[in-house]
This record gives structure tokens, C-alpha cells and sequence, in this order.
């Protein structure tokens, strides 16, 4: 007899779930069903077996298995799929959520705690889940006097522009969203949106918190955004191009971090300052200003800020791993698919059964994709670890790093770079290629 | 497509701009000032120019716009702003702006702009950079002496001496 619940039955519950099933299938059938073949025929088919797919052929991919794998093929190449799923939205924040609990057994075990221990027995590995679910049922508290559109819309935007970010990171070789020529001025310009979106959310909390918190984001990104262009000015010499995608291909042979080291401890400095990560966390101080900006941020909206700072955090570490670590570059590790699926099919007993299109993804891409997921993973792991080991820093010194050192040190991995050019060591038709 | 786009985009940036001038509210009015620099962005999009698109929306919005925003927060309104209401102004200002638009515009299509060829490649940024360094480069290093002017007169400006950092020292 369970305490919850002194009135259940598990008759009435079975049968509650039968009469949800009736209903979706009653519904789905006169409702649903129109309404998708009428979206269909708006959609461009994909060519299956060189045969054209027509909304009245669309549905037989659920009983026929030579379809299938062709239309999922045909699927997981379209503009969409590369938003919603791979290396778009999906796999960012999916790679994001395991970063906030891997961040929390982390800097447990080097502070000598335990962290998330309950949730799902074994070392609360449904802590994440449990946090995500009490986040979407809270209440969501508007301050009185703040100001409703902005605060509103501030955390949307927030995570767009983060959303943003994150498509112009090349996962594996043309595996990303949007490729522009200019893709690392996309990038600037889309970092640009932080600080604005800080001020102003922590303007319309009208809170002295937040505004302080905004201010002190605001002064921090700003101080921290021109080393950072600058930083990745050596790359940009030295591959002679701007798009993401020709700077992962151009690293082939030797990363470039061999020979911008500077530009990119430079550049790490400037994503911690830029992620507001310990020791440059001054815009959200728990124990000096609350949250900071965050303050008045509950519930869902609370919730979403974390996911867009997560996924910049992501964006940040694909965007280093892109520019100094080679990218998707390494050794082929990934197995070949086995030729004799794709020649003979599947034996199982009696039965063969012989399958089109099987290899869904091609050996290069997996093997990218795999390097690429070590990689950033170790980057966004560096980026933990100060976290767990130093003391949030003073602003005078925030500020003072920002528009004195970190601008001059650039420079100097600036004109090594030129140096390197001018020299025919490195760079389009360099003596090293 | 080019052609909504283009006429979704002329909304944005003029009916914001309208707003940035007409709101009560700063704070709105920088918001929209920023709505219609990346409107501007967008045309520039359009115009297959992304280099100057994307260094639009990082140097106008990303910093100008965050420099308004800013002041606007610290500034106490009454200080800069001295109101004058005056409808006749409001016209004469419409009356010169529509005479400078005409006047513009005549001009532009006096000038034999009268066709555009659409299919031309997105411009080089490579090229830019060659273009400035070689037939521009007297344009460059103009514009450069004026910020590296504009820089130290900036410094100069801002410093002050600073009493506080002695007496921590002590």
C-alpha cells in the first residue's frame, strides 16, 4: 500500500493507459494523419533507390527496411537535422549538460568532496535530471518594478546567441551548420551580443545586484574582447583565411599551437574572462553581489541562461580545439565498416537479410567527430580545473590584465607569426606544408 | 525571396529608427538604435558583403551601441537632455530630411546608377586587404594617424592623478 498514492489500483492505472492510447490513436488517425500528408506534399523528397519519394510512398519506410536507412541517410543531411541534432543544437547541449555534472564530481574530487552522491545510486548520475525537472516546475518570479519585455526576453536571447555560436563550429570535415568565408568575424560579432544582453537583463531586474553584476560583465567583456580578436590574428597570418573549416583543414600535419603558442594562452585567458569562469567570475561574486546578473533570474529562465552559458562554454572549447588543436585532424582510429554487411547482408540462422545503404555515417566523419569530442573535452576540462584551485581576482587587476598583458603578449605572437610568413617557413607556400 | 527579405529588413531598420528617435524610454531607444545597425548589417548581406556585414554588427552594435547603452545607464537623464517640445520643429525636421533624400536620390540617378547587375560573386576580403595596402594605402595610413591621434588625446584626457592607489600602498 504505497503512501503517495492510498487510492491506486493498478487495474485502473492499466486501464487509464489504455483509454491515452485509444485517444492518441483516434486522434492521430483523423487528425494527425491528413495534417502530415498535406505538410508533405510542401517538402522536397529525397531520391530513394533512384526512385522519387512521394507522399504517398512516404509512410512505407516504417515496414520496409531498404527504405529506411536511405531516407534517415537522406535526413541526416539536411539543413535541420544539422540545426536541431548534430552538430548543431542537440549534440552542443548535450555535450553541455554532461559538462555541468562532470564540473561538479570534478571539483569535488580535487577538493576532497563528494559531490552529487544520491540521485541514482550510483554516484548521482541523476543529479543532472533531477535539477532539470525542479528548474522547468518552478515558478517563474517577475520583480515588481522590473522592466517585463526585456526581462523576458533577455534569457531567450541569451541562449539564441549562444545557439548562434555554437553553429559556426566545425565538428567534423563538412559537418557544420553554417560556413561562412568570414566564419571567425561571425564569430566576433556574435560574441559582441554577451555583453549587451548582460547589461540589459541586469538593468531591467532592477536590482542593485544585478546592475552591478551587469556593469562589472560588461566592463570585463569589453576589456577581454580585444585580446581575444587579437589573439587569433597569428592563426589568421598564418593560414591565410578566415572560414573555421579551412583553418582545421589547414592543420593537417602540426597544430598550430606549436607555433602560436602565446596566441593561445592568450586566447584560453580571454575565454575564461569571456565565460565569466573563476578567477575572472566577478560578474556573478556569490559571496560579494548575490548572483549577480543572475540575481533575479527563477525557475526556467534561470535554467536557460545556464544552458546558453554552457553552450558557450562548448562553443569556446570547439572554437580552441578548431584554431590551435587541430580540429578534427588525427589518426585514423575509427574501424572500417565491415565490407561483407554491405556485399552479403546480415546472416542471422536461416535468414539473410541484406540491408541498403548501410554505412549511415563514413569512417572519416566518425573518426573526426571522435577527435574532435576528445579534444574539446580536455579543453573544457582546463577550463574547470581554475575553478577548483584559484580565488576570484580583484576588478583593478581584471582590468589591468585585460587592456595591458594580455593585449601585449598578443602582439608578440602577432608579429612571430609575420616573422614566420615573411621568413617562407609557414603560411601559403611556405616551406613547411 | 531577395526581394522580401529586402523589404522585411527596410521596415526593421527605418521603423526603428523612427523609434530610437521617437521613445520616451533611453534605455528603448538605444535598443532600438541597435536594431537598426543590424538592419544595416542585413543589407549589407544582401549586397553579398559579409566582411563588412559581420565588422557592421562587431563594431557598431557590439561596441557603439554598448557605449550608448552605457552612458545612457550612468548618465542622469535631466543633466544632458533639455527638453523642448515643439511640433513646428518636428515638421521642419521631416520637411529637410525628405528634401535631402529627393535631393540624394536625384543625384544617384542622375549619375547613370540606374541598373545593378545582381549576379556578381561576393567580394574578396583578401582582395580589400590588397586593395588597401597598395592603390588606398595613403587613405590607411591617414586613417590611421587620426585614431592613433584620437587614442592620445583620449589618454590624455582621461588621466588624472590618482591619490587612492598611494594611500593603499601606504
Amino acid at each position: 500500500m504505497s503512501t503517495i498514492a492510498p487510492q491506486f489500483r493498478l487495474s485502473r492505472f492499466i486501464g487509464s493507459l489504455f483509454d491515452i492510447i485509444f485517444w492518441v490513436i483516434l486522434i492521430f488517425s483523423l487528425v494527425g494523419l491528413p495534417i502530415v500528408f498535406i505538410i508533405l506534399f510542401y517538402i522536397k523528397m529525397p531520391l530513394v533507390n533512384n526512385q522519387m519519394l512521394t507522399p504517398y510512398l512516404a509512410m512505407t519506410w516504417m515496414a520496409d527496411p531498404s527504405r529506411t536507412l536511405p531516407i534517415i541517410k537522406s535526413f541526416i543531411h539536411t539543413t535541420l537535422f544539422h540545426v536541431m541534432a548534430f552538430p548543431g543544437f542537440g549534440f552542443a547541449a548535450l555535450l553541455a549538460a554532461a559538462t555541468i555534472f562532470v564540473e561538479r564530481k570534478f571539483l569535488a574530487k580535487i577538493q576532497l568532496r563528494v559531490g552529487p552522491l544520491y540521485c541514482g545510486k550510483i554516484e548521482g548520475i541523476l543529479q543532472l535530471m533531477g535539477d532539470g525537472l525542479k528548474l522547468i516546475s518552478k515558478e517563474i518570479i517577475i520583480p515588481a518594478k522590473a522592466d517585463k519585455p526585456i526581462f523576458w526576453v533577455g534569457p531567450l536571447l541569451f541562449v539564441g546567441t549562444a545557439g548562434a555560436f555554437v553553429s559556426l563550429i566545425p565538428v567534423a570535415r563538412g559537418w557544420v551548420v553554417a560556413n561562412p568565408t568570414v566564419g571567425l568575424l561571425a564569430v566576433f560579432a556574435t560574441i559582441g551580443f554577451f555583453p549587451i544582453i548582460s547589461v540589459l537583463t541586469a538593468w531591467a531586474a532592477n536590482n542593485k545586484w544585478t546592475f552591478i553584476g551587469g556593469l562589472r560583465a560588461l566592463h570585463q567583456m569589453i576589456a577581454f574582447e580585444i585580446p581575444l580578436i587579437l589573439s587569433l590574428l597569428s592563426v589568421v597570418i598564418l593560414t591565410g583565411t578566415l572560414n573555421l573549416s579551412q583553418i582545421a583543414e589547414s592543420q593537417q600535419h602540426y597544430w598550430w599551437i606549436v607555433f602560436a603558442p602565446i596566441s593561445a594562452i592568450v586566447f584560453f585567458i580571454c575565454i575564461i574572462a569571456e565565460l565569466e569562469r573563476i578567477p575572472f567570475d566577478l560578474p556573478e561574486a556569490e559571496s560579494e553581489i548575490v548572483a549577480g546578473w543572475l540575481t533575479e533570474f527563477s525557475g526556467m529562465m534561470y535554467g536557460l541562461i545556464q544552458l546558453g552559458t554552457y553552450l558557450k562554454l562548448y562553443a569556446f572549447a570547439g572554437l580552441f580545439t578548431v584554431l590551435f588543436l587541430g580540429g578534427w585532424n588525427g589518426p585514423m582510429v575509427w574501424p572500417p565498416f565491415p565490407a561483407d554487411i554491405v556485399t552479403n547482408g546480415i546472416t542471422i540462422g536461416p535468414v539473410t537479410a541484406k540491408i541498403a545503404g548501410l554505412p549511415l555515417f563514413d569512417q572519416d566523419m566518425l573518426n573526426g567527430t571522435l577527435w574532435f569530442v576528445i579534444k574539446t573535452v580536455g579543453v573544457i576540462l582546463l577550463i574547470l580545473l581554475p575553478r577548483g584551485v584559484f580565488p576570484r581576482i580583484r576588478i583593478d587587476m581584471l582590468l589591468h590584465t585585460g587592456w595591458y598583458k594580455l593585449i601585449g603578449l598578443a602582439f608578440i605572437n602577432i608579429f612571430i607569426a609575420l616573422g614566420l610568413l615573411y621568413a617562407g617557413v609557414l603560411g601559403p607556400g611556405g616551406l613547411i606544408q | 525571396m531577395v526581394d522580401a527579405v529586402f523589404l522585411a529588413l527596410s521596415v526593421l531598420t527605418i521603423g526603428s529608427a523612427i523609434v530610437a528617435l521617437e521613445i520616451r524610454s533611453l534605455i528603448y531607444g538605444s535598443i532600438a538604435l541597435m536594431l537598426t545597425l543590424s538592419g544595416i548589417a542585413g543589407f549589407f548581406l544582401l549586397l553579398d558583403a559579409p566582411f563588412v556585414a559581420m565588422f557592421q554588427l562587431s563594431v557598431y552594435v557590439g561596441s557603439i551601441a554598448v557605449l550608448i547603452l552605457f552612458t545612457v545607464m550612468l548618465v542622469r537623464r535631466e543633466l544632458i537632455f533639455n527638453k523642448i517640445e515643439d511640433k513646428r520643429r518636428r515638421y521642419a525636421g521631416i520637411g529637410l530630411m525628405l528634401a535631402l533624400m529627393l535631393g540624394i536620390g536625384m543625384v544617384i540617378i542622375g549619375s547613370g546608377m540606374k541598373s545593378m547587375e545582381t549576379n556578381s560573386p561576393a567580394v574578396d576580403y583578401k582582395k580589400i586587404g590588397s586593395d588597401f595596402l597598395t592603390y588606398y594605402s595613403p587613405a590607411l595610413i591617414v586613417m590611421a594617424l587620426i585614431l592613433a591621434a584620437s587614442v592620445v588625446g583620449a589618454l590624455t584626457l582621461a588621466r588624472r592623478e590618482d591619490m587612492t592607489n598611494d594611500q593603499r600602498a601606504n
